[in-house]
């Protein structure tokens, strides 16, 4: 139907059909991107070099798949607070079946990654079948997996004996790329492929957008957010093997804050927080806006020993921000709107 | 159905739970670790307190740990600089007070969650503090321990004033109309608006409160021992959040009362003393209270499923 012939009240204004057209935040991530690029590599020590943008990379991955997994849950108006406390349950898990139980790390990671499915399938349950708020259901189990994985580990033990092999898929290039990127890279191509091209991508926006008017148009609700949990779940299980492969150690308090992080990327990236809209291509420009900024700050001589902090300190402000910046945005629209 | 049938299941949960004690592990009730448990969770009922009032009007407040902890340094830092302990107080709330109204100004200003906004503040605080603290302890100076009272004298004075701080916010939520307004723009902010309330400033209103107990807690926190530690607050909030779910604040707002959150939290507080009493690893703590809080969650959707049946 072209646009003139709808009646007014949903004819898509001229500037909701410009910013479809042309993702503008995303050109304005890139451009931030670009500028950090930049202005580290002015200030710091050896930064726009291979091997650093590789070591990058490497350790941004972990945080990449977090921010994917966290993607989808943010499209349909939820949030997930648990997937950094399943990061480190699943370290530990992976960790016990190698180092005491003696499983092929294959086998083992097969394991990891259906239980992380399962935990997710915890909130998936609680969320969709109970109808509980996820804000309050991912607090419970953010303290929950948390808490198992200080029981398992007693709170002192650390998992460090893992095959060779292992830790050399952990800390190798395979072509120009660290063994993990490609996995990162592959788990983008596949996130943006089921968020863009797929019909459960368009029903998690549908929902995020309205989740009376998805079910009124009778998409299943409940299995489609349920879903985007269990993803979720998994996604931060393998997170935790890459992981485990990159620091040789599984450890209870692993990935802690790391939600904070995922959910400051996707928000970079231009997804709104109330869900209903957002890009996958956005949420990998956030991870790397993130990821340059803790690197970056760790290669500029004045600040190399808070680095960590400082970075830590800039990601909260940055997604303050953001979150600042597109709400004075959106009320300027909106007094726009109201006067014409 | 009673209003109060929610508050009643939690405290004879809770009194199962020393009845239990009392004839398992009478060692539970000597009178001296009682008392400085009893003391320990003094600053974090005051906060609950807060977090209650947030949570009934469909607010949340996660960086009240890290507010915690930097109005703690705040005080310690003062009086290890010679200053009153008046003045150190006082800067403390006053600081809390700060940052509490950065995050009410985000949430009521620009409408943004309160979830994400507070998480955001608390991971810059965190990391703010950990910044120029650098993990050190602050050594509080001679006779500040105890305001100088001594500490079974100490001890009670904590946790009169935090009992008082509870009662008074209870009454005043039952009975005056700032505490009628904290239900009506928690139960239908709409509503509320067109009953001439103004959400937004009630929301401002509340955050800002919430740090003011926070720094507040700090302060009265500081006294219970010789330094300050940086790490204090660290998950703080998250055991006043399920204080305040386990004591029926419905986080979908507008029900629950300062009463059940205070018994949420003597409950959970019960829990962990009681594991070691009762010979469960204490390495389960954590978990407990993931269990404890996903177990009121489901009580309530169930409770509320079958009024709906009806």
């Amino acid at each position: 139907m072209p646009a003139d012939s709808m009646p007014a009240e949903i004819r898509p204004t001229k500037a909701a059909a410009r910013a479809a057209a042309m993702p503008w935040h995303e050109l304005v991530l890139l451009a931030f991107v670009a500028a950090e690029l930049l202005f580290f590599d002015v200030t710091g020590r050896r930064f726009l070099t291979g091997d650093n943008l590789a070591n990058i990379l490497r350790h941004s991955t972990e945080l990449g798949l977090l921010a994917l997994a966290m993607m989808p849950v943010i499209l349909t108006g939820g949030i997930d607070l648990s997937i950094g406390s399943l990061l480190g349950l699943s370290t530990v898990l992976f960790g016990k079946m190698v180092d005491e139980g003696g499983l092929s790390p294959l086998c083992a990671g097969v394991i990891t990654f259906l239980a992380g499915a399962a935990a997710g399938g915890l909130n998936a349950l609680l969320i969709g079948a109970l109808r509980l708020p996820p804000l309050i259901v991912t607090l419970g189990t953010y303290s929950l997996f948390r808490g198992l994985a200080e029981a398992l580990t007693k709170g002192t033990e650390i998992y460090s004996r893992f095959p060779p092999y292992f830790l050399a898929f952990g800390n190798s290039r395979i072509g120009p790329l660290p063994a993990q990127g490609w996995i990162l890279a592959a788990a983008a191509i596949l996130f943006w492929i089921l968020v863009h091209k797929t019909v459960l991508g368009r029903c998690w926006r549908a929902i995020g957008y309205s989740p009376e008017g998805a079910a009124h148009a009778g998409i299943a609700v409940k299995t489609r957010v349920a879903t985007a949990y269990i993803i979720a779940g998994a996604v931060s299980a393998l997170a935790a093997i890459v992981y485990t492969a990159r620091v040789a150690q599984g450890r209870a308090d692993a990935g802690a804050g790391y939600e904070l992080a995922a959910i400051t990327a996707v928000v970079l990236g231009g997804s709104s927080i109330f869900g209903g809209s957002g890009s996958v291509p956005g949420t990998v420009l956030g991870v790397a806006a993130i990821a340059l900024l803790s690197n970056g700050l760790g290669r500029i001589p004045a600040a190399m020993g808070v680095s960590r902090e400082l970075a830590g300190m800039m990601t909260g402000a940055l997604l303050l921000a953001a979150l600042s910046a597109s709400a004075l945005a959106r009320m300027a629209s909106e007094r726009r709107a109201r006067r014409t | 159905m009673n209003q109060w049938s929610r508050e009643i299941w939690v405290a004879s949960v809770l009194a199962a739970l020393l009845a239990l004690l009392a004839v398992f592990a009478p060692a539970f009730y000597a009178p001296m670790p009682l008392l400085s448990r009893c003391s320990e969770q003094a600053p974090a009922l005051i906060m609950t307190v807060g977090m209650a009032l947030l949570i009934i009007a469909r607010q949340i407040d996660v960086s009240v740990g890290s507010q915690f902890a930097v109005c703690a340094v705040i005080a310690g830092t003062l009086t290890a600089a010679k200053a009153p302990l008046v003045i150190a107080v006082a800067t403390a709330i006053a600081a809390g007070g700060a940052m509490g109204a950065l995050n009410g100004l985000l949430v009521a200003g620009l409408g943004l969650p309160s979830i994400v906004v507070t998480l955001a503040t608390m991971a810059t605080w965190e990391q703010a503090l950990r910044l120029f603290q650098q993990g050190r302890f602050v050594a509080l100076p001679e006779g500040t321990q105890w305001w100088g009272l001594g500490q079974t004298m100490g001890q009670w004075t904590l946790i009169a004033a935090a009992c008082l701080i509870t009662a008074a916010f209870a009454v005043a939520m039952k009975h005056t109309s700032g505490g009628r307004r904290v239900y009506a723009v928690g139960s239908d902010a709409e509503s509320a608006l067109l009953a001439g309330i103004d959400p937004r400033k009630t929301v401002f209103r509340l955050f800002i409160l919430m740090g003011l107990l926070a720094g507040l807690a700090a302060a009265l926190n500081i006294v219970r021992s010789p330094q300050v530690d940086p790490k204090a607050g660290l998950g703080l909030e998250l055991k006043v959040i399920a204080a305040v779910v386990v004591g029926g604040v419905a986080v979908s707002g507008g029900r629950g009362s300062v009463w059940g959150a205070s018994v949420g939290l003597l409950l959970l507080a019960t829990i962990n003393p009681a594991l070691t009493y009762l010979h469960v690893d204490a390495y389960w703590e954590k978990a407990t209270q993931g269990v404890v809080i996903l177990a009121a969650l489901i009580a309530d959707s169930l409770k509320r499923r079958t009024h709906a049946g009806r």
